[in-house]
């Protein structure tokens, strides 16, 4: 992803939040300023710096860490994202369907497998007991609702 | 009442064996998670949020103190034993530390960290009791005119004077802004932009922002780099873990030296460690007798940035607690914290809410001698710690992140949005975006607009209202020139370099 593509998407982010501001409906109270004013403003003085960010990729004057020696990632490095994104998007899919264990040991999988853990049985079973772990000291020790820890009944 | 018996009754609370314990455990995590790579206090604080729930709010207010301060001392290890700063603010430990520790001197050089933390952090907080006072006096006077006018002076500050970039500071800090303004409007009740999405109408938790871009995107580029089972050696703690007097003698000026420095510099609004401990780096090497050992480990590049790092600690809270401005990230969770519990933050906070307020005070005082006694003597068990396989660390954290996200609403699409944010900062520090101005801008982009809209009303729409009151004026002009002389000097440098 080069720094021109960030500007591109900083500038259709503009964009979207544009037509967010167009959408604010009006208010019938009275204000002396409405809430239309502040965002936009924000979103115009974005819309400006997105330009300025834009020009300052086309003058190549934009970082990007992989031209640093020290931090270039090494190869695979997409593959290792989507280990880790795929994690959380399980998580996200099952969490509600079948407790908390379960999509919480995928998602801590998906982690070690971004940082080169083997998949076999010592990894299942140390993200296992690292979500375990955490369910017991959020929920059970300290209130917080996490949902059943496993549930079939859906 | 006077600051000084207002602190005492502080004592009396902070004392009590269940404000203690507190105490205890937030020094303990704080150490943990100043040690950790990876984790900050930020991080922490933001995932303990769900707490306030639960725990009363001096309690979490004394856990929080701990964690901030604890942080700051466990940084020391990490940039000393492995050359690996946790944060920006501990790069010039590890130039001197580091080298101490090659030549077989890791324990002087932990040493002098943790002594100078104890002493810098017990001299900046005692320069936030009896200072605190006059600034609220001062700040008592402020209307919501001046507040829209500080509030600019510390968003410009942080986001363009700060970072490597004005450019990518303000890009950061302007969509933080925006973030902060998703959800109903609290004037008019309408809603923008929210999507339409029932979702975002009470707009987005700081939390998942703060644990998004600080836990999830960390991973995300630590995972994409490759490079962390390929980490570097952790070095034996060798050596006494007493000073000699030589050592001392050569430490304890540098502390002082670096405490002075380190709590005006943040305390002011632009507020962070990065400049003190670089001020007090360059200090020791053009005061010590021995400059020739700068380079390859003396002892006073150690004790006087660490001093600074720890003072600038105490003096972020200053802002925080007597104007309810926060100027780093970590400052800016914990006032989303006096927000869960409808405390009002700013100069009335000090007569609304003494007896928090003091209580916490007193327990920085405690908090430092706890962190003194668990640094030296666990040192082992910390160094322990940075032999974690980064596979079970990163999945413990984005676990536990996933966790407490989850866990403060039960909503599967706050836990979305997590990753969404973690993405974002995966994208941040790859392309140096700073992290730090969207959060304060989330935190402080309907603050900001509140007060605007205060001053407004009240000057019947009159926008010089922030330019023509004298202390509004002065802030507004000094946030300006914070704006542009930097760039301009930049640019006309720039200029001369090509001519």
């Amino acid at each position: 992803m080069s720094t021109r593509l960030v500007a591109s998407f900083l500038l259709v982010f503009c964009g979207v939040a544009i037509w967010q501001v167009f959408s604010i409906p009006e208010s019938t109270m009275y204000s002396e300023v409405g809430p239309v004013l502040a965002p936009s403003i924000l979103v115009a003085l974005l819309s400006l710096l997105g330009v300025f960010y834009l020009l300052t990729t086309m003058s190549s004057n934009a970082p990007d860490c992989i031209h640093h020696d020290d931090e270039r990632p090494l190869p695979g490095g997409s593959r290792r994202v989507m280990y880790l994104l795929g994690g959380g998007l399980a998580f996200i899919f099952l969490a509600k369907l079948i407790g908390f264990l379960i999509p919480a040991t995928l998602c801590g999988l998906g982690v070690s497998m971004a940082f080169d853990a083997k998949f076999n049985i010592k990894t299942i079973l140390m993200v296992l007991a690292i979500a375990g772990a955490f369910w017991t000291l959020f929920s059970a020790l300290l209130g917080v609702d996490l949902g059943p820890l496993i549930n079939f009944s859906f | 009442m006077s600051s000084f018996d207002s602190l005492m009754q502080g004592f009396s609370v902070a004392l009590q064996p269940m404000t203690l314990m507190y105490g205890f455990l937030g020094c303990l995590v704080g150490t943990l998670v100043g040690v950790l790579p990876g984790i900050g206090p930020a991080l922490t604080i933001a995932l303990l949020l769900p707490l306030t729930f639960k725990v009363p709010a001096t309690a979490i207010f004394v856990l929080f103190a701990g964690i901030y301060y604890g942080a700051m001392y466990g940084g020391s290890t990490t940039s000393i034993l492995l050359n690996t700063p946790g944060e920006s603010a501990t790069i010039v430990t590890s130039l001197e530390g580091n080298k101490m520790a090659r030549r077989g001197r890791a324990g002087p050089a932990l040493a002098t960290a943790a002594i100078g933390s104890f002493v810098a952090g017990t001299i900046g907080t005692i320069a936030l009791t009896f200072f605190a006072p006059w600034v609220v006096d001062a700040a008592l006077a402020f209307g919501p005119a001046e507040y829209f006018s500080l509030m600019m002076l510390a968003l410009v500050t942080v986001s363009a004077v700060l970072g490597s970039s004005a450019l990518r500071g303000l890009i950061s800090l302007i969509a933080g802004l925006l973030f902060g303004l998703i959800g109903i409007d609290l004037q008019t009740g309408q809603p923008r932009f929210t999507f339409g999405q029932p979702e975002f109408l009470d707009g987005i938790e700081v939390t998942i922002v703060a644990v998004g871009l600080f836990a999830i995107g960390e991973a995300l580029y630590l995972a994409w780099q490759g490079k962390e089972n390929k980490k570097t050696e952790v070095l034996a703690v060798s050596g006494s873990l007493w000073l000699s007097r030589e050592d001392f003698s050569r430490s304890w000026k540098a502390w002082i030296r670096g405490s002075l420095l380190g709590f005006p510099i943040g305390a002011m609004p632009a507020g962070g460690a990065e400049l003190p401990t670089l001020l007090s780096y360059f200090a020791e090497k053009k005061l010590s007798k021995k400059p020739e050992e700068f380079g390859h480990g003396a002892i006073e590049g150690v004790a006087g940035p660490e001093a600074a790092n720890n003072a600038s600690a105490a003096g972020v809270l200053m802002p925080l607690l007597t104007l309810g401005i926060p100027t780093s990230a970590t400052a800016a969770i914990i006032l989303s914290a006096f927000e869960s519990y409808g405390i009002q933050v700013g100069p009335t906070l000090f007569t609304q809410q003494s007896g928090l307020v003091w209580t916490l005070i007193a327990s920085l005082y405690i908090g430092n001698v706890i962190l003194l006694v668990l640094n030296l003597p666990l040192v082992g068990l910390w160094v322990k710690l940075l032999k974690i396989p980064p596979q079970w660390l990163y999945a413990g954290i984005v676990v536990i992140s996933v966790a407490g996200v989850y866990g403060s609403s039960n909503s599967v699409f706050d836990v979305g949005l997590l990753f969404f944010f973690g993405f974002l900062g995966f994208g941040m520090r790859r392309f140096d975006f700073p992290a730090a101005p969207m959060i304060i801008g989330l935190i402080l982009g309907p603050m900001a607009e509140q007060s605007m809209r205060q001053a407004l009303t009240i000057s019947q729409g009159n926008w010089g209202t922030f330019f023509t009151r004298p202390i509004s004026g002065t802030l507004m002009a000094v946030a300006i020139a914070l704006l542009i002389i930097p760039n301009s000097l930049r640019f006309i440098r720039s200029r001369k370099l090509l001519t």
